[in-house]
């Protein structure tokens, strides 16, 4: 029973990181029609940028000055700053040129720059990291940054005290304000029912005169904002990152959220659970389950595209001539 | 216009282009790594300038018109290739690589620039081919044409039963599908102890056509081959073949009706297209030239493991086709050459492969989605142009502009 309850919580934790991600996927189908495949690197990059931000600002000596909270809160808000670069940047880059194209001229396109994106963290992260870190702590002599390409250990920002319980508790308490704070900015707020506007219909949101474009740019604020969250809790849970780990867990948030159906907030929290606990219970259940639970996890996602393709909260589009 | 339309209307264009050809091809293998891809981004620049001019457009005609000198000459270029490539391994081993991958994106292209349907999965393919060699020969002491054969029906059993599911997807969620699909082979082979697990399986037999080896150092006429030179030859010729299947199958009324399910499958529907037919042979064809694509690479490197088709081997094969230009499958075969070429000639810098490739493909996507040699105006009335229907229409032409006036 005591195994049953501790895969029942690490399967809701490993839920809430698939959940955000495909939030994030969310967000985007439903302004844009358009599925932004690097939104995983994105996380991943948002996570990096964590880590940059936590490194540099204890070698300035700001964050060990602060309270906690308050220098997470801040290390966050840096990150979450770059990440909304990076999430404007994919869109103005690789999403908007193909606005009149084909619908998989932007995935082929966000898929080829999430690559990029992966790779440039492999490449580049040591070169910049030791100038920055040179730069804020004026030493001169060499400083010892491992590769990108090395697994990063994520700063101990939620269990500072060493239980991994309150960490836990800190990744579904989040989780859950995320998609408080975004139900209620969809629903109450004018920018959010103007996203919700458009999502049903471009051309009369248009003539309602909704500022489509700034809607749009709103849209991928909020997702860099999501996603940096998403990949800061993911490696918080895994406590270490790969700067690989995107495409992988990007793949898997994409599957939430067509399995919850997409364009549904609660369909991505559904999709994003039953994943993880597909994952977790397999792993734990069958010996030998842990080389297993991707593959199973992605025949599962495979049939259920195939019974049921608009999704478990979808709702089913009749095509017409 | 019409002087030059003569000039490059006539046998000897042809077979100048032609030597051009060649001669590009030689320099480009042979130079290092900056000039080869100086010469390759020339290439891709005249190219595009003449496709501009219409020029690229006349060429093809004249290739049409003077189809015996082409082949012929060709025939003779392609054969003199390996004697100037006189002992340069490494060479030949980058023509062969390039020459499978060439068969892989023309499988390929049957689903993603005919159909329109996304495949994210031809590495798997391609590994299926590979895998069935490889247990053949390893396992079993067979020999690799054997596998070879059986690898063909495997992959287009496999291309059947995938294709049935995606039948009931389209868009999103065929890729999603098809993506699923190529994560879960890596991450199934990687589990399989029989399989060598993420070792993969060294030592495959290589190729032999009655007890002529296929991988051995040959002198003919005194010169001293590469060893790699007669299996290169044998790629060549599946390649043509396989080009061949292909443009056929362009030209015909299958092709003809892919196409229409790419433009509007309600529409394709109302015609009377069986579209879970053709969707179908869409998948089985491809997976086919896949896995012989596969069975063929893993000849040459004698060696198979699950990271060799992995995903991002998919991505390359996808980037080849845009890169090349979709459903032209001329285009495709430079298109899988360029990148072979640019990807082996960096392998000095094997960090950056990955970022040359999603980058080229990000740059190709914005600046010319149709690929280097795009995808032609088919052209209905080239067979009857003598014919009384054509008259009229030309009649009624001239009737119009009369009216105009």
């Amino acid at each position: 029973m005591e195994i049953f309850s501790s895969l029942f919580v690490s399967a809701i934790l490993l839920g809430c990181t698939y959940t955000l991600v495909a939030l994030g996927y969310c967000l985007f189908f439903g302004v844009l029609d358009v599925v932004v495949f690097c939104s995983g690197d994105i996380a991943i990059f948002g996570a990096f940028s964590v880590i940059s931000a936590y490194i540099l600002t204890y070698d300035a000596g700001i964050f060990q000055s602060l309270p906690l909270p308050v220098g997470t809160l801040i290390v966050l808000a840096i990150a979450a700053v770059l990440c909304v670069g990076l999430s404007l940047a994919t869109y103005f880059v690789s999403v908007k040129p193909f606005s009149k194209s084909s619908a998989l001229m932007p995935l082929l396109s966000t898929i080829a720059l999430g690559t990029a994106i992966k790779e440039l963290l492999g490449l580049a992260y040591k070169p910049i990291m030791s100038n920055l870190i040179r730069a804020v702590t004026r030493i001169d002599t060499p400083i010892n940054v491992t590769s990108g390409r090395n697994p990063q250990a994520m700063p101990k920002l939620l269990n500072a005290g060493g239980s991994t319980t309150e960490r836990d508790f800190i990744i579904m308490g989040l989780t859950l304000l995320i998609l408080f704070v975004l139900f209620l900015f969809l629903n109450k707020t004018k920018m959010g029912l103007s996203m919700q506007a458009i999502s049903q219909n471009k051309e009369l949101a248009y003539m309602s005169g909704i500022n489509v474009k700034k809607t749009i740019n709103t849209t991928f604020i909020i997702g860099g904002i999501v996603l940096t969250i998403a990949g800061f809790l993911l490696g918080s849970y895994q406590s270490v990152i790969r700067f690989d780990t995107g495409s992988l867990y990007g793949t898997k948030g994409f599957s939430a959220a067509v399995v919850g159906g997409l364009k549904s907030i609660w369909g991505a929290v559904i999709g994003g659970m039953l994943l993880g606990f597909v994952e977790v219970f397999v792993s734990g259940l069958i010996p030998g389950g842990t080389q297993y639970q991707n593959i199973i996890a992605f025949i599962v996602v495979i049939i259920f595209i195939v019974f049921k393709p608009e999704g478990i909260l979808g709702e089913k589009t009749i095509e017409k001539v | 216009m019409e002087t030059l339309k003569t000039k490059i209307d006539s046998p000897a264009a042809v077979l100048l282009t032609n030597i051009v050809l060649a001669v590009l091809i030689f320099f480009i293998l042979m130079s290092d790594w900056i000039l080869s891809i100086g010469l390759m981004i020339l290439f891709i620049a005249g190219a595009l300038i003449l496709d501009q001019n219409g020029i690229i457009n006349l060429i093809f005609d004249a290739y049409n018109h003077y189809k015996h000198i082409a082949i012929l000459s060709g025939i003779v270029l392609v054969i003199m290739l390996p004697f100037s490539l006189t002992g340069n391994n490494y060479i030949s081993h980058i023509a062969t690589v390039a020459v499978c991958y060439a068969i892989a994106c023309l499988g390929l292209n049957f689903q993603m620039g005919s159909t329109d349907m996304t495949n994210f999965a031809p590495a798997a393919f391609m590994g299926l081919g590979a895998y069935s060699v490889a247990v053949c020969t390893t396992k079993f002491g067979l020999s690799p044409w054997t596998g070879m054969i059986l690898g063909i029906l495997i992959t287009g059993v496999f291309g059947y039963l995938i294709g049935l599911p995606t039948l009931k997807t389209k868009g999103y969620y065929l890729s999603l599908v098809t993506m699923a699909i190529q994560i879960a082979f890596t991450q199934l082979i990687n589990t399989i102890d029989y399989l060598g697990g993420s070792d993969g399986i060294s030592g495959v037999t290589k190729y032999s056509i009655f007890g002529f080896k296929l991988y051995k150092k040959y002198t003919v006429f005194g010169v001293k081959l590469a060893p790699q030179i007669p299996f290169l030859v044998v790629c060549i010729f599946f390649l043509i073949i396989c080009a061949y299947i292909a443009i056929r199958v362009y030209h015909s009324k299958q092709g003809l009706a892919l196409n229409a399910i790419a433009q509007d499958e309600i529409a394709a529907n109302c015609l009377g297209i069986n579209i879970a037919n053709q969707k179908l042979f869409a998948f089985v064809i491809g997976s086919i030239f896949c896995g012989l694509a596969g069975s063929l690479l893993v000849g040459l490197e004698g060696y198979v493991g699950p990271d060799s088709y992995d995903f991002s081997k998919s991505l390359m094969l996808i980037c080849m086709v845009i890169l090349g230009g979709m459903d032209n499958s001329i285009g495709i075969i430079v298109g899988a050459f360029i990148l072979t070429i640019i990807s082996e000639k960096l392998r000095d810098f094997a960090d950056y492969q990955q970022l040359v490739y999603s980058l080229v493909l990000v740059i190709m996507l914005i600046i010319r989605p149709n690929g280097i040699i795009p995808r032609r105006v088919r052209k209905y009335f080239n067979t009857f142009r003598s014919s009384t229907v054509a008259k009229t229409i030309e009649a009624e032409k001239a009737q119009a502009i009369d009216f105009n006036k």
